[in-house]
């Protein structure tokens, strides 16, 4: 069966069309729905009310973008009103570099030394500061970065102008880069506490 | 150019299109040097994030439930409209249907049986059966005949025959649910389907998967016999491989 095939009996209310389309598009959803939110109870509803939502408005779908674009903008649009619904909590770490806006530009924290991030990014660092980026720089950076979609696809997932993807692009990973240079001080930080304190001489 | 404008030109244009200037600056720039380096990092960390995660097998099974719910899940009705009621009444009674009607309906009293018990008797099965009523009303209708005899044998059990006391000394009610479902399901591999079509592989694949969800349910009620959320998903999942059983029997009686 092809893509195209499953959308048509889908539309005809074929229970293997779904299953089919549910199972080639499957995996990209929950990875998204995961990075976007960062558990997986969340990430398991928000992929089955993104399907639901897909499956339910499949008779529309008349095929003039791709259809994994258009499940994407429907999974995105349901993961960022899930976010403002609940407002998760997107940063804690210094109110000073948090952006004002998600379409303002990221402060420069002049005065900090610029501390190099090379061979010091690991998956689970990146993954606890993609978390703590707001939902719009998350969306993009997750999409471009992670997924592999270029600007063009991710302007018609959010319904932006290109240039609008790249510019959020640009800025989310300002963003990340200072969260990250964060991450570095703090291990520091606490490096030179343990080095101080007296179990730390001894050892 | 200044750092601010190769900043511009990143933001505008990504890592990929620096122009002359832009490089002539990087190239005596630590500043700049660090930042595209920094995102590289972040770039090549990000690509080693895995694109695709596999999703539980849970969601589909209760996305399916809700879509047959809302009846977006059309199954294709095999009876003819112009068929008879008496054709219809006599077909019934061929073997293959006569097996699928009767699989449906002790897979239906099992999974009666497996609502009941840990309600002390009370019963909401009654509207929960509707929907599969609906979605089959031709087989609804024929298995109101056989049937009727095959379900206090299944059921009895469950009838509060059982003291509470003596309860864990009869079998539990998952094993009598599964040996019932087994029991319909071994009249499967015995048909020959259309094997190769993509429908019956589709149709072996949801046995499979609901069989492997089925197992993990028993398995975790057995380990908490008062986990409601684990019995609620069991019950469901007997509905649905109910139906299946019945889909796999019915597509064999089409194509023998």
């Amino acid at each position: 069966m092809t893509e195209a095939e499953a959308i048509r009996l889908a539309q005809a209310g074929n229970a293997a069309a779904f299953e089919f389309l549910y199972r080639l598009h499957g995996r990209r959803v929950y990875a998204l729905c995961l990075r976007m939110v960062g558990n997986p109870a969340d990430a398991e509803d928000l992929m089955q009310e993104a399907f639901l939502q897909l499956f339910r408005k499949i008779g529309t779908f008349r095929g003039e973008s791709a259809f994994s674009t258009w499940l994407h903008r429907m999974t995105v649009n349901v993961v960022l009103m899930r976010l403002r619904k609940k407002s998760l909590p997107t940063d804690s770490l210094e109110e000073t570099l948090e952006p004002d806006a998600e379409n303002s530009a990221p402060k420069r924290d002049v005065g900090a030394p610029d501390l190099r991030l090379t061979g010091a990014v690991d998956r689970v660092n990146l993954e606890r500061c993609i978390e703590k980026l707001p939902p719009g720089y998350r969306t993009v950076f997750v999409l471009h970065d992670v997924q592999g979609y270029e600007h063009n696809e991710i302007a018609d997932i959010m319904g932006c102008s290109v240039g609008n993807s790249k510019s959020q692009l640009h800025k989310a990973r300002t963003r990340l880069r200072e969260l990250l240079q964060e991450e570095l001080r703090q291990q520091a930080r606490e490096e030179r506490k343990a080095a101080k304190s007296p179990t730390g001489s001894l050892d | 150019m200044h750092c601010k404008e190769l900043e511009s030109v990143l933001e505008a244009k990504g890592l990929a299109q620096l122009s002359k200037d832009a490089r002539l600056h990087l190239a005596t720039c630590g500043a700049c040097q660090g930042l595209i380096a920094d995102f590289n990092s972040i770039t090549a960390a990000a690509n080693s994030l895995p694109a695709e995660v596999n999703p539980p097998d849970r969601i589909w099974i209760s996305l399916r439930a809700q879509l047959e719910a809302e009846g977006l899940i059309k199954e294709p009705v095999e009876v003819s409209e112009k068929t008879s009621w008496w054709e219809s009444f006599g077909a019934a009674w061929k073997p293959r249907t006569f097996a699928a009607v009767t699989a449906a309906a002790l897979v239906l009293a099992a999974a009666v049986y497996v609502k009941r018990v840990p309600q002390n008797g009370v019963s909401d099965v009654a509207k929960k059966q509707t929907p599969v009523e609906i979605s089959r009303p031709a087989q609804t209708q024929v298995a109101a005949v056989p049937p009727v005899t095959t379900l206090p044998a299944i059921a009895a059990p469950s009838q509060g025959s059982v003291p509470s006391k003596t309860k864990e000394l009869a079998p539990s009610p998952s094993e009598s649910a599964s040996f019932t479902l087994n029991q319909a399901e071994l009249e499967v591999p015995n048909m020959q389907l259309a094997g190769n079509s993509q429908v019956d592989a589709a149709l072996r694949q949801n046995l499979r998967t609901l069989n492997a969800f089925i197992a993990e349910c028993e398995l975790r009620l057995k380990q908490n016999p008062q986990d409601e959320l684990a019995r609620e998903y069991l019950y469901t999942a007997y509905q649905q491989k109910a139906d299946l059983l019945a889909a796999m029997m019915e597509s064999g009686r089409g194509e023998n």
